[in-house]
């Protein structure tokens, strides 16, 4: 066979690639998924979201000193910060979230998240991936099986972690690093934030980034009219998307922070919260697909009111200011917001006036993309150690948030050794959580 | 060898193999009719018989329905037919020769019949749980999920016959099953669709499954008998599947296979029937329920069955019709090791049953980089480059391997694929930086030695004493859960992920619950303590502990992987489990080991992954394999003898480029396989390339990424480009597919502008007075091992003389050379 159709096909690969967002066929890398017919498949359809804000809160935090106050308990269960009315009528916060208060009529409250998992590593895998740690299998977290359904969009990467990864469970998994997140590795907070390889080395300016393209083209063409690999392919893929990346000013203004007015900055609060979720919204407005950002540190074994007093503010200045702006700007109906942490803690307080890890019955707050305004859904029993009502598991809150994308988490993906494994296993959509 | 891989061998010896359209009876060689010998010992059963018929070039047919089967005397057995089905049905005991004949051909069998009249009460474990396998109830989508299914639960894939027979039984007294009416038995409706079921009609009520429940209930739904029912019975010891092998030409043919299942008490079964049949490869060979494959397009296809807890399967290959195929006559490489001419012959015998031409060997400059590459880690220098070109030693290939076997970065890169292996890493309070870095240099020290590597890992599976003392004790120090040390040992050293078993028996393999336990009780009574030194812990035995078994709830006893119960009293068990290992007759770890190295240089295993060994995993040609495995026990495990046999054999030195026989051709080693460089590597030669030196904590200035010896140790390129944490065993932790950041930082990071910038080589070039053109020309040496071509001279030099800035447009044309695929992969 000629060379030249070697050299054309894989030109025609990159093109198709190009065309479908490349989220279809890198080669070998998708060979593997696409092979077997045999697996449960559904097509996607519109989902009510088109992005996701993953706030993730490290550390496990406290439910009774966030979303789930019970100001009626003794105080060794109460603890000793009061509760607040919000604009929902006789649904009360914790006295910190004064501005989530205001914006309680835009949320979903859940306060019947709930599953067996008391360690932070297993806890964590949970609520990153909607399975329980598997001795066998290292599933993909939410972030990657959307990169892995729906790829990118506007020449950005489509899942995105601010400002690190923050946990091993936040990865591809079985999936492999192509569908892995894109860490920025610096913070937004910090005053000299920038993205790790985003921007051109200095004294390379778009003339001669434009200048070495055509270079590596001329030097790379006698290989490729040679070979015919997948791998080669799948890389210049990623080429090709780096290309599209650096060369778009508008995918890259959306790691530009600088660019947001001072007035929004501040609304946000300038810390960490603030900035982190700013930059979430930025990145979301311009096409990502998810982004995962954490924030604090919520393992408040020792003097929980001290933590909740320094940790909680800032996130409630940033949630209620992305909330509003999210809002403000049309975009909250199609983007949804999580905030959610690995469990919760015990309904006492323990002997160092803190509170120790607790999944039976935990908080987690859902916005926008498709999910109700203004409902708290379920409910913890008197002292917040059990559900009482609407238990809900991982695997539905993971299956409902992949419906509000359009994705039927009922779909199998092909795990290493020719293994289907359903994105979620066994879970249901729960429609009172949808609006 | 197979039957067929030793015909085509002998052709393909001879130097052609010519393939010419034939394919009814006429061709026919030989037949073979499968089982080889038939034993019926009931009323009951029956045996299945097929015929298959082979042609001269290996190509098999199913022609059991033209052939002639007689008994010598037919007072012993009916034979039954309809068709392509021949059943002998047994009626009175004694003995006979079975005759078939097909065109000519014939082949004797002998057949046993006995207890011809009785007919045995069926047995739970023997005929009652082969039907929840069979119809699907017990898969891991339906009742076999670990909470079951709409409220019945049955154990995964049968793992627990007894706590399957209480939950039918017991659990919800008179509910699934009904004595007095067992058809009315809703265990049988809700199957037979009598009543809704959301895993819908799995069988009809006058099926042969049906019936067996039935007859279960009606006389009385009891389990087995015996104080301990799962001992009375026979227990399953094998499953044959048959015929061996399949070389199917064209599509929409048909072979039917036969499934025997053999017993501890010498009896069998037929379980065609019974059996659960899959093919990986649907698209080549589908497989129906009944056990009949049809064959589709061109390709390879594993056919496999289940049956309880065994699981087989046989090759088959399905090849056009009428195919006009040549095999190239090639001619013995100089230099090539007996070994490597053996490698070549097996490789080329599979790849002349699927009608494959290989590659030629490639050319001297594509040889020295991808040796080069593979050998120390590092590219060619141009000076290396000259002066191999410019030798004219037919046998210079093998001195040029010779040499790079000898260089220390060769023992270097070996040291880290087996620090991998070993997961040689500081962590915490377990293993502090100075005991891993101990740990590292005893492994430098046995594999610089290269001591046989059966020594090594004996010493390392029986270490005790201090970590600082004896370092490979760290290797009980890095990980101290005795579930996960079983687990990594059998991934590590076994080339077999067991994990599933521990909560379930294995769908796909033969491990079940009872071989995972067993296996993990070898390291139940591993003691440890706190050294003199902080730092340092202590292993030795503690000559108590057990292991329980979570279902059987009592302690597991020491067994090897499908293999004896050795004696362990008074003794460490790892020491016995040690032996078991590296004993040249265990019939993994030799394999395992040749598979390391073979995917080392391959980029992909005759077992792939290396790590993931199992039935439905099966080596893409066995006999290759085999014989790897066998040179290696027997050379007195000498690695280097290993990978010398594998470097001088022809397949590795083939060409990337394909012809259209072998374009799609992705595993079965016909031409060279395009890798990237691993993460380690591609930080060395960016280094060596471009004149800078790495540094890295611990670790002098210049030091190579090979030579780290701590997988905490790290950097943004090294993880980024998917270096291994050594945390987990898995071969699959060294990360090689490409990511966005991958490109970005190669692109725009400082790993190629910064490097080009402080190895200053274009400026240092121009001041000594070269030309453009002549820097261009050692730039591309420098990367690719090659010169420019014509046209990629002519298109970087323009480029180069067009600029303002000349020393700038040079440095350009290398970061572009650094950022294309010929530099980043081996090929």
């Amino acid at each position: 066979m000629p060379h030249a159709l070697g050299f054309s096909s894989r030109r025609e690969f990159l093109h198709v690639g190009s065309l479908t967002g490349l989220g279809l066929s890198l080669g070998g890398l998708f060979r593997l998924q696409a092979a077997r017919a045999d697996l449960k498949s559904f097509d996607h359809f519109v989902g009510t979201a088109k992005s996701v804000i993953h706030i993730w809160l490290p550390g496990g935090w406290a439910q009774q000193e966030t979303f789930d106050p019970k100001p009626l308990v003794p105080v060794e269960y109460r603890g000793d910060l009061s509760a607040i009315d919000t604009k929902l009528t006789g649904v009360q916060f914790s006295e910190k979230l004064v501005k989530t208060a205001q914006v309680a009529d835009k949320i979903t409250v859940v306060r019947s998240m709930t599953h067996g998992e008391a360690a932070h590593e297993r806890g964590t895998h949970n609520m990153f991936t909607g399975y329980r740690p598997s001795p066998a299998l290292t599933f993909p977290s939410f972030g990657s099986v959307v990169a892995h359904e729906l790829g990118p969009r506007a020449n950005l990467p489509p899942y995105v972690c601010v400002p690190t990864l923050p946990a091993p469970d936040a990865g591809a998994g079985y999936l492999g690093s192509a569908f892995g997140p894109f860490v920025l590795g610096s913070d937004p907070a910090d005053g000299g934030f920038t993205v790790r390889d985003l921007a051109l080395p200095g004294g390379v300016d778009a003339e001669r980034f434009a200048k070495r393209q055509q270079l590596r083209e001329a030097v790379g063409r006698h290989f490729q009219r040679l070979e015919d690999a997948g791998a080669v392919a799948a890389m210049d893929a990623f080429y090709e998307r780096a290309y599209a990346l650096v060369s778009s000013a508008e995918a890259r203004a959306a790691f530009d922070i600088k660019a947001e007015p001072d007035a929004i900055k501040d609304e946000y609060g300038r810390n960490q919260a603030g900035q982190r979720m700013l930059l979430a919204r930025r990145l979301v407005e311009a096409g990502v697909r998810f982004v995962t950002l954490s924030y604090g540190g919520w393992d408040m074994h020792g003097k929980i009111r001290d933590g909740i007093t320094n940790t909680l503010p800032p996130f409630d200045q940033a949630f209620a200011a992305l909330i509003t702006d999210l809002d403000r700007r049309g975009l909250l109906d199609s983007t949804l917001v999580m905030a959610s942490s690995e469990f919760g803690r015990t309904p006492r307080i323990n002997a160092d006036a803190g509170r120790d890890h607790w999944p039976k019955v935990f908080s987690v707050v859902l916005a926008g993309g498709g999910i109700k305004r203004g409902q708290v859904y379920g409910a913890s029993d008197t002292i917040a150690a059990e559900p009482a009502d609407s238990p809900l598991s991982v695997a539905d809150l993971a299956t409902t948030v992949y419906h509000c994308l359009g994705i039927v988490a009922d779909k199998e993906l092909m795990a290493p050794g020719n293994r289907p494994v359903e994105i979620v296993d066994d879970g249901t959509v729960r429609k009172d959580l949808l609006a | 060898m197979s039957r067929t891989a030793r015909t085509i061998l002998q052709a393909v010896a001879v130097g052609w193999l010519t393939l010419a359209a034939a394919s009814d009876a006429a061709d026919l060689v030989n037949i073979e009719v499968y089982p080889p010998q038939v034993r019926l010992d009931s009323a009951r059963d029956r045996q299945r018989l097929i015929v298959q018929g082979r042609a001269a070039d290996g190509r098999t047919f199913d022609v059991t329905a033209t052939a002639e089967v007689a008994a010598s005397d037919a007072t012993f057995a009916a034979i039954d037919r309809d068709g392509a089905r021949v059943v002998l049905r047994p009626l009175a005991d004694g003995d006979a020769t079975l005759r078939v004949a097909v065109a000519g051909h014939v082949r004797e069998l002998p057949l046993r019949v006995v207890s011809a009249s009785s007919d045995p009460p069926l047995s739970f474990r023997l005929d009652v749980m082969p039907v929840f396998a069979r119809a699907g109830c017990n898969m891991g989508s339906c009742h076999g999920a670990a909470r079951g299914k709409d409220g019945f639960r049955l154990s995964l894939f049968g793992f627990d016959p007894s706590g399957d027979h209480h939950r039918i039984t017991r659990e919800l007294p008179g509910r699934r099953i009904d004595l007095a009416h067992p058809e009315e038995s809703l265990l049988l409706l809700k199957a037979t669709g009598g009543v809704p079921h959301t895993g819908g009609k799995r069988f009809a009520a006058d099926d042969d499954l049906a019936d067996r429940l039935v007859r279960w209930i009606a006389a009385g739904a009891a389990d087995d008998p015996g104080p301990d029912p799962a001992v009375s019975v026979p227990q399953l010891v094998g499953l044959d599947l048959y015929p061996p092998s399949a070389l199917i030409e064209g599509e929409a043919a048909t072979q039917q296979v036969v499934a025997v299942a053999r017993f501890s008490d010498g009896t069998d079964r037929d379980v065609t029937d019974l059996a659960w049949y899959g093919t990986n490869n649907d698209r080549s060979a589908k497989v129906s329920p009944a056990g009949t494959v049809t064959s589709g397009v061109r390709g390879e296809a594993f056919l496999m069955a289940r049956y309880d807890t065994i699981t087989v399967g046989v090759p088959m290959v399905v090849i056009p019709k009428d195919l006009a195929f040549q095999f190239p006559t090639e001619h013995d490489l100089p230099g090539a090791t007996e070994g490597a001419r053996t490698i070549d012959s097996l490789v080329n015998a599979k790849l002349a049953s699927l009608r494959i031409a290989p590659s030629p060997v490639c050319d001297d400059e594509a040889f020295l980089r991808r040796v080069t590459l593979d050998l120390v880690g590092l590219l060619p220098t141009p000076d290396e480059r000259a002066r191999f070109l410019a030798d004219s030693a037919p046998d210079k290939r093998r001195r040029a391997i010779d040499e790079l076997m000898a260089r220390k970065e060769f023992v270097e890169l070996w040291v880290m694929r087996w620090a991998e292996i070993l997961q040689i890493r500081s962590q915490g309070n377990d293993v502090s930086p100075k005991a891993a870095l101990l740990y590292h240099q005893w492994l430098d020290r046995r594999i610089a030695a290269n001591e046989p590597i059966d020594r090594m890992v004996r010493d390392l599976l029986t270490a005790t004493g201090g970590t600082f003392d004896n370092p490979p004790t760290n290797y009980f120090q890095l990980e101290r859960n005795t579930l996960k040390i079983a687990e990594n040992v059998a991934q590590a050293f076994l080339g077999m992920r067991i994990q599933c078993a521990q909560c379930h028996n294995h769908p796909f393999d033969r491990w079940t619950m009872d071989d995972y336990y067993g296996f993990a009780a070898f390291f139940a009574q591993i003691g440890r303590k706190k050294g003199a030194d902080p730092r340092e812990q202590i292993v030795f035995d503690s000559g108590g502990g057990e292991m329980q078994h979570p279902v059987k709830g009592k302690p597991a006893v020491p067994k090897f992987l499908g293999g004896e119960t050795p004696k362990v009293a008074n003794r460490d068990r790892r020491e016995a489990l040690a032996a078991w290992i590296t004993s040249a007759d265990n019939p993994f770890f030799a394999k395992h080991v040749a598979n390391i190295a073979w995917t080392h240089f391959f980029g992909r295993g005759i077992v792939h992954e290396p790590d993931d060994a199992r039935i439905s995993n099966p080596p893409v040609n066995g006999p290759l394999l085999e014989e790897l495995g066998r040179r290696f026990a027997t050379s007195g495990w000498d690695f280097r003898g290993l990978v010398r046999d594998i470097v001088t054999s022809r397949t590795y030195q083939r060409s990337f480029a394909t012809n259209d026989t072998n374009r799609l051709d992705e595993t079965n080693f016909s031409h060279a396989a395009i890798r990237r460089q691993r993460a380690e590597v591609l930080l060395d030669t960016l280094a060596q390339v471009t004149d800078t030196k790495n540094k890295f904590p611990g670790l002098p200035l210049g030091a190579r990424a090979v030579q780290m010896a701590d997988g905490r140790t790290t950097n943004y390129f090294l993880t980024t480009f998917g270096r291994a944490t050594r945390e987990d065993v898995c071969s699959c932790a060294v990360r090689m597919d490409p990511s966005l950041s991958q490109a970005l930082h190669l692109l725009n990071g400082d790993v190629a502008n910064e490097r080009i910038r402080q190895g200053g080589l274009v400026g240092r070039r121009l001041a000594e007075g070269r030309t453009p053109g002549a820097i261009i020309d050692e730039l591309f040496l420098r990367c690719n091992g090659r010169m420019p071509t014509e046209r990629e001279r002519i298109e970087t030099l323009l480029t180069v003389l067009d600029s303002t800035d000349r020393k700038q447009a040079l440095e350009d044309v290398f970061w572009a050379l650094l950022n294309s695929p010929e530099f980043i992969f081996n090929h």
